[in-house]
């Protein structure tokens, strides 16, 4: 019984070891300017990233880390109202998330924040979904998560179980983690790219 | 340039299975939706709600200090319906409120109940608050399990939990919940001045019985303050006693039991109903020990005899 009981602890602990592998190929950090840095999330395999609006200086020059080596970026779209930036940055790549649709979204499953905390590079959180708040139309408008953020976490990567794309984490409110959801990541890009497109 | 479709799972499985984490997840989302079915939003104080269990048929307990009005208590149920409960009873030593609703809830609502006593420390729990429409919830461990705990206001309570997990604003008054979604206890974050505490399930069955049956739960006082003295070596051997300890009686209430019994000032109380005094808990443990409208006999030193008093200890929950 213990025998058993102790191999899922373990087996978890190796999934989640999984999770923050394919999370810490996924991600850059982002710096601008003199500001504090974030966490960016390779969008579409190369060459986007979407990070959180706050992150970024308008104004100020904008680089990348994702293996140790810092380039040069720049801002191609920003969605204020979401706290959501779109830069291009044509040297990065990294592995496909998969979107998690938030209406299937149930309050008590796992999800896991990763980023880079007050500098830490590569940290991941653990921690339980919340709540998905809603605006008037329905759609879902922000995640709310019982996990742990920090300054640093921003623009970074929330996930789900299977390592599935749920939202991007953007701030801390009453202790609670919030994230714009992947949905409304997704619809934004896609504006941002076919506006430029045009 | 070219815009890439994002449908393309690259999930972690190379690695090994996720299916431990996921079952997991998955496992403890069900959970929640099972627990969420008998919590209940109680609109009973400014700011947001606070959660409540259906505990039994009609009946919710909620932590006390989060229900700030006594008549007319707007409750929403889990399944969105509004309706409005009755103060049955408080027990302001251990926090907890029972409440009445009117029509009664349906027998589905009423929470799953786990045995507690299998929790230790490290066991995976859930916190599941309904602190507005929407049921959600916090996971954690149990990171100390408190044996024969004493609150601040003095009650004593055999076994409560303290959490690894957070107590959101509106989850005071929810369930602890084990990874079935059975319920272990009620979260609170006030019991003990901030940290994340619950009551185990067996505590507040046994304060319910108190509250509905009398509205309040017995306190047995017997109106004295009392220090922990030394006695002398000479005075141990001279009474043969077993102890060489006892609780001085430092000041003694009007019209208060013990006045009425005949206590003096300058008693030293040596034991009561045969059990030896050391501290002033023991006297409160063994006077929660005495039957309602039943004696305590006490064994007091006084004036270099001993002597036995029977005092009969009012109840000072009731008023409360």
């Amino acid at each position: 019984m213990i025998g058993s009981m102790l191999g899922t602890a373990r087996a978890m602990s190796s999934n989640v070891n999984g999770l923050s592998e394919l999370l810490r190929q996924a991600v850059v950090e982002v710096r601008s300017g003199d500001t504090g840095s974030g966490t960016g999330i390779i969008w579409g395999g190369s060459g986007l990233v979407v990070t959180n609006a706050h992150c970024i200086r308008k104004g100020a020059s904008l680089q990348v880390d994702a293996v140790g080596k810092w380039r040069e970026a720049h801002a191609l779209a920003y969605h204020p109202d979401h706290d959501l930036a779109l830069l291009a940055a044509p040297s990065v790549s990294g592995p496909l998330l998969e979107l998690r649709d938030p209406d299937t979204l149930r309050p008590g499953e796992l999800v896991f924040a990763h980023g880079h905390p007050l500098g830490i590079r590569d940290a991941l959180a653990m921690g339980v979904l919340h709540a998905v708040t809603r605006d008037r139309d329905k759609s879902a408008r922000w995640i709310v998560a019982d996990v742990r953020l920090a300054p640093g976490n921003s623009g970074g990567p929330l996930v789900d179980a299977e390592g599935r794309l749920v939202g991007i984490n953007s701030m801390v409110v009453n202790g609670l983690g919030v994230a714009v959801p992947a949905s409304l990541v997704q619809r934004f890009v896609e504006r941002a790219l076919s506006q430029r497109a045009a | 340039m070219q815009v890439h479709s994002h449908r393309v799972c690259m999930s972690p499985k190379s690695e090994g299975s996720t299916s431990t984490l996921s079952e997991l997840s998955s496992q403890l989302a069900a959970a929640v939706e099972t627990a969420g079915n008998s919590v209940v939003a109680i609109h009973a104080r400014r700011r947001i709600p606070s959660s409540g269990i259906v505990w039994r048929d009609g009946v919710i307990v909620s932590a006390s200090h989060t229900v700030r009005r006594d008549d007319e208590i707007p409750i929403v149920l889990p399944n969105g319906e509004s309706t409005v409960a009755t103060v049955a009873g408080r027990d302001p030593a251990t926090d907890l409120i029972a409440l009445r609703i009117s029509g009664g809830v349906a027998k589905a609502h009423v929470a799953p109940k786990a045995d507690s006593s299998s929790l230790r420390v490290g066991s995976l729990v859930l916190a599941v608050g309904r602190p507005g429409r929407n049921v959600s919830a916090s996971f954690g461990i149990i990171s100390a399990v408190g044996e024969g705990w004493r609150s601040w206001q003095g009650a004593r309570i055999d076994r409560v939990f303290r959490l690894d997990l957070a107590v959101y604003d509106g989850f005071s008054g929810g369930p602890l919940v084990d990874t079935t979604g059975a319920v272990l206890g009620l979260n609170n974050s006030a019991l003990a001045r901030g940290t994340p505490m619950a009551l185990p399930a067996r505590a507040i069955d046994r304060v319910l019985d108190e509250l509905l049956e009398r509205g309040h739960v017995r306190r047995p006082f017997i109106g004295v303050a009392v220090q922990s003295v030394a006695l002398s070596a000479a005075v141990v051997k001279q009474h043969q006693l077993e102890n060489d300890g006892g609780l001085l009686i430092v000041s003694i209430a009007d019209s208060s039991p013990a006045e009425n019994a005949g206590i003096l000032l300058g008693d030293v109380v040596l034991e009561a109903n045969e059990q030896a005094l050391s501290q002033a808990g023991d006297l409160l443990d063994a006077l929660a020990g005495v039957a309602s409208g039943g004696a305590v006999k006490l064994k007091v030193l006084r004036g270099g005899t001993i002597k036995t008093v029977s005092v009969t200890p009012a109840d000072r929950g009731e008023g409360e």
